[in-house]
């Protein structure tokens, strides 16, 4: 029984996996954020809880950061990352669950494939796209800077899409009742 | 869990949330508009100097929030001066180190739940089209509620895979933990609703 | 007073409770089952969390299914993991927020939250994240958030399990001394031997009801029989 409690149970204990995603172990880069799970929930997000409720469930994560709580990858939080060069990105966090989870819902295939194609569309290039976007706005048009940059974390996503299609593939079998996507 | 307030007491903590958003707001937006390396040195100048006037403690705080930036900073100056035009560099980064500094001041010095009442205030309105913001008050505490609790379980899980390998784990207990995760959602909910759900008449 | 009236509950295909009919009036019963034998569906359908396929649940005359509001000031459940219990991250908060959800203002919910922590002598918990309470202080604070909302019957859902003897011990002795009524539902005949009556439910129908002294040692016997068929 999916009941509006559940709904909001769900949005809410996503949000904070994620945030516990970009917490665990990660791999350093030089530039100081480090390579994490982090967007790997958010793509998760999209593909297992729809559109609609991983859209939220990703909104409440970002106005987390907002207020204050270092929940971003790195231990980043706080009102400074919204006019950082890398606010393109955490504002893409809600878009690109949104994105992923409208993608799962409509293409009608096996669901471990399906959540492979969302989250690379959702997950890489709609959030690519807002990142280099941001980046573009707030440097005064450093594009080519910013997506030389941005391209070193390209092969972790790639990564992260066949985790998520793993994911999705094992939840299948499972708890198929939990892959609210595909209700 | 740890907001990112700073203990270190300053006479900002005592001014309004949304005076002081309000405030930032006006400062970001004026920042854009300056396009002069000179002023925006100027305006540099002045954060660090209010950073400073609150101790040499509060001002390292500040520092070391600044720190994940220095390499997108540096990178983008450099790329600039290599174009051929650093007037351009210093100005993006002055600009953006000191806005990113002004916003952490109101996140240094502002209570989480102040922040959360002022985000509930703000979207009291909405409850004359019918929405309550009791939904965003329970889910912005389950989530501060939450991220403890999952952390402690991600790092048993991590502690019991590393006790039968000797790989990295974050890659395989991501699977039990989405599971695990889906698990307490269900029990949760119910909970939530033995005590009323959203049907209650708790109101923000 | 408690009436279930020819309860059934499914899960897709698997009956997990079968017509059940009854009465109680006691202050206190204990309901004991293997694993699976129904006894936690039992427990969420007394507090109106499932629906069930037939038949309907009174609590002093109020359909707890139907009628969530005043279900709340009849029945409270104690869960058996606190962490899925505790929605709000410090301990005065959630103790809080059942008030509220009953209706009382929040400087109301404030002072009878204050009250109840007192009642505890825990009222420097209040400000404490829970995240710092230790198990068997959770299952306190969740406790202590069920009764502040006063129901008259209470549902404990295994509420020991994990928790050491002297914690179980200590809260085992706050219950008893409550005035509520309560439903202990539980795999350890220990808990409830000194209880007014017992059930104990298998395959989703009760088998046997009586006093603890004719219901729990033919309990044991079964249980601890060598077929008892653990469920591995």
């Amino acid at each position: 029984m999916q009941t509006k409690e559940n709904d909001l149970v769900m949005i809410a204990l996503f949000a904070a996996l994620v945030a516990v995603l970009g917490l665990l172990p990660a791999i350093p880069m030089p530039w100081g954020i480090p390579v994490t799970a982090q967007s790997l929930g958010v793509m998760l997000a999209g593909a297992v809880l729809g559109a609609k409720r991983g859209g939220l469930s990703m909104l409440l994560f970002i106005g987390l950061v907002a207020l204050g709580l270092p929940l971003l990858a790195g231990g980043r939080g706080g009102l400074g990352v919204f006019v950082s060069p890398t606010a393109g990105f955490v504002v893409g966090f809600p878009v690109a669950a949104f994105v992923t989870g409208v993608v799962m819902q409509n293409l009608r295939i096996d669901a471990m494939v399906a959540s492979g194609i969302a989250s690379l569309i959702g997950g890489i290039v709609v959030l690519y796209v807002m990142g280099i976007g941001g980046f573009w706005m707030l440097t005064d048009k450093g594009l080519m800077a910013s997506i030389t940059i941005m391209a070193t974390y390209i092969p972790g996503d790639l990564v992260k899409v066949v985790l998520t299609a793993i994911v999705v593939g094992a939840l299948v079998k499972a708890r198929p009742q939990s892959l609210l996507s595909r209700q | 869990m740890l907001a990112l307030t700073s203990d270190i007491h300053t006479p900002l903590h005592n001014w309004r949330a949304g005076v002081k958003l309000g405030l930032l707001s006006i400062a970001i937006v004026t920042l854009y508009l300056l396009k002069s390396p000179v002023l925006l040195a100027g305006a540099a100048g002045l954060t660090a100097l209010l950073y400073r006037s609150f101790g040499a403690k509060f001002a390292a705080q500040g520092l070391r929030m600044l720190k994940p930036l220095r390499f997108f900073l540096g990178f983008i100056l450099l790329w600039q001066v290599i174009l051929g035009d650093a007037a351009t560099g210093f100005a993006i980064v002055l600009r953006l180190a000191t806005a990113v500094s002004l916003a952490n001041l109101v996140t240094l010095s502002t209570r989480l739940d102040d922040l959360i009442d002022l985000v509930i205030w703000l979207a009291s309105p909405a409850r004359f089209i019918g929405l309550s913001p009791k939904p965003l008050a329970l889910s912005i505490a389950l989530v501060v509620r939450f991220v403890p609790v999952l952390l402690e379980r991600a790092n048993h899980m991590a502690d019991a895979f590393r006790a039968r390998s000797t790989k990295r784990p974050t890659f395989y207990i991501i699977l039990p933990l989405i599971v695990s995760v889906l698990e307490d959602a269900d029990h949760v909910a119910l909970a939530l609703r033995a005590r009323g759900g959203l049907d209650g008449a708790f109101n923000p | 007073m408690i009436q279930i009236q020819s309860l059934s509950c499914q899960y897709g295909d698997k009956t997990v409770l079968d017509t059940i009919t009854l009465e109680l009036t006691q202050a206190r019963v204990g309901i004991v089952g293997r694993n699976g034998s129904g006894k936690s569906t039992l427990a969420r359908a007394f507090s109106g969390l499932i629906r069930p396929e037939q038949g309907r649940i009174l609590i002093n005359g109020i359909d707890v299914l139907n009628d969530r509001k005043s279900s709340l000031s009849a029945v409270g459940i104690l869960f058996q993991n606190p962490d899925h219990q505790i929605i709000f991250p410090t301990v005065e908060e959630e103790i809080s927020f059942g008030l509220r959800q009953l209706g009382h203002s929040k400087a109301d919910a404030s002072t009878k939250t204050d009250e109840t922590l007192a009642n505890f002598g825990k009222s420097d918990w209040a400000k404490r994240p829970v995240s710092t309470l230790s198990q068997g202080q959770r299952h306190l604070v969740c406790l202590m958030s069920v009764l502040a909302m006063a129901p008259s019957v209470i549902i404990l859902d295994e509420p020991f399990s994990g928790l050491d003897i002297p914690t179980t011990r200590a809260l085992q002795k706050r219950l008893n001394q409550l005035d509520q009524t309560l439903i202990h539902i539980t795999h350890d005949p220990a808990m409830i031997a000194d209880y007014d009556r017992v059930l104990w439910i298998e395959g989703g129908k009760i088998i046997a009801d009586g006093a603890p002294e004719t219901v729990l040692p033919e309990y044991l016997r079964v249980m601890e029989a060598d077929d008892a068929g653990a469920h591995l």
